[in-house]
């Protein structure tokens, strides 16, 4: 080792232990770790002390939902790796039973949202009786049940929603009145909502709010005409809604 | 721990009882908001449950692993977000965020409470150019240059003032249990 790069590194012994070298940097001084004592002995003094730092911080109480969601997870794979079959899913009547709008503040919306609660309140009639075949749309007038021509199955961000799933049900005859469905969501602290937006080219447009039971399931309505757009896509956001994603997309439909 | 790694729900319970305040809490500091610090802390705790991160006892504590973990974690999310615009700390310094503190049930968040306050004594016996740093490295997720470009300082000054404010917090925590 020489004395020049001791001399040059060894500044970099602060930054080291707070984790707040670049990445060729970090390797560099990694490397003068291993040949240098007195640096190793250094961060080894100093390393304590960025240790203490968030013992400084202001306890926070996690919400409850946290723990029941890891546990639920945490179960789950344990049953896995035991080779027993997993947890039944729920009947899709309990879906809908948990069908609700979470806004009462609309006013930041677009106005096609304000259509989300008919929608809702019809899917639930629907769903009591033909066991979820098929989706209303807001737009019947005569109260017919629609046909669902397809169903699409969502993309889920496994790493912030391990346990969730989701599928955009799609009625038969025109694209709009789509009821997206969720499993295995968390649910979300007083405050906040899950949000359906569509992305059409450059456009994002909120359609609904929605939340989810104990259980984790929920289901929303998505009120824009499906036809040319990309995706369906729901965000976690502030109650009454944000009139943008605030954060990437924990679960997306593909169109 | 070995019960959790072996993949015990129960152990994995009691480590999350134990340590998830502490989590969430450091995870809400750094992040701003509660969703984020959900993800964040649901993220560290099942990367310790599937094994991808493995407790080394002669590394230290499994308080100070966990939270190292969180650490990492809420750095990610910080940087995500950065690509986001979501939530940046500005260069006047990583304001703590104040909410309802967690409420005291045992004899044991008592303590750690009290130590609470004596690392934040600590800190505040650091000249205030060295806590800023420190705090933007640490809490805030921020590399030495982009420190240094936010403060627009050398670099070299930065490192500095990292070095010297960790030495001396190191000597106020000892002081404090001396």
């Amino acid at each position: 080792m020489s004395v020049e790069r001791h001399e040059l590194l060894q500044e970099d012994v602060g930054a080291y232990v707070l984790g707040a070298l670049d990445d060729s940097e970090l390797r560099r001084f990694e490397a003068h770790l291993e040949e240098c004592p007195v640096c190793a002995d250094e961060a080894e003094r100093l390393r304590p002390a960025a240790q203490a730092l968030p013992r400084s911080v202001t306890p926070v109480a996690p919400p409850a939902a946290l723990k029941s969601s890891l546990l639920a997870t945490v179960d789950a794979e344990a049953r896995e790796r035991a080779g027993l079959s997993p947890r039944r899913p729920r009947p899709l009547a309990r879906v809908a039973d948990r069908l609700r709008t979470a806004g009462s503040s609309l006013g930041n919306l677009r106005p096609g949202m304000a259509l989300a609660g008919a929608c809702v309140v019809l899917l639930a009639g629907v769903a009591t009786g033909a066991a979820g075949l098929y989706a209303i749309d807001n737009a019947t007038e005569s109260g017919q049940p629609r046909a669902v021509s397809r169903t699409i199955i969502a993309k889920v961000d496994k790493t912030r929603v391990p346990l969730g799933s989701g599928s955009l049900a799609l009625p038969a005859d025109h694209e709009n009145g789509a009821v997206l469905r969720v499993h295995g969501l968390r649910p979300l602290e007083e405050g906040s909502v899950y949000q359906v937006w569509v992305m059409r080219g450059r456009e994002t447009i909120s359609q609904s709010l929605f939340t989810v039971g104990e259980d984790g399931d929920g289901a929303a309505a998505v009120t824009d005409d499906l036809q040319g757009a990309d995706a369906v896509k729901v965000t976690r956001e502030p109650a009454g809604g944000a009139k943008a994603p605030s954060e990437n997309s924990i679960l997306t439909v593909p169109l | 721990m070995r019960l959790v790694q072996e993949g015990n729900p129960r152990a994995f319970e009691l480590l999350y009882d134990r340590h998830g305040g502490a989590s969430f809490s450091l995870a809400y500091r750094m992040v701003g908001n509660r969703v984020t610090a959900e993800d964040v802390a649901q993220e560290a705790f099942l990367s310790i449950w599937r094994s991808k991160a493995r407790y080394q006892p002669d590394r230290g504590s499994v308080r100070t692993w966990v939270i190292g973990i969180v650490h990492h974690r809420a750095i990610d999310a910080l940087r995500r977000n950065l690509v986001h615009e979501r939530r940046r700390s500005s260069a006047e310094g990583i304001e703590e965020r104040h909410e309802a503190p967690e409420r005291e049930r045992t004899d044991v968040e008592a303590a750690r409470r009290e130590d609470a306050r004596h690392v934040r004594d600590a800190l505040a016996g650091l000249p205030e150019e060295q806590t800023r740093v420190i705090e933007l490295a640490y809490f805030g997720g921020f590399s030495h240059s982009q420190i240094a470009e936010m403060l627009q300082m050398p670099i070299g000054t930065v490192k500095g003032r990292m070095r010297l404010g960790l030495e001396k917090l190191r000597k106020g925590l000892a002081e404090k249990v001396g």
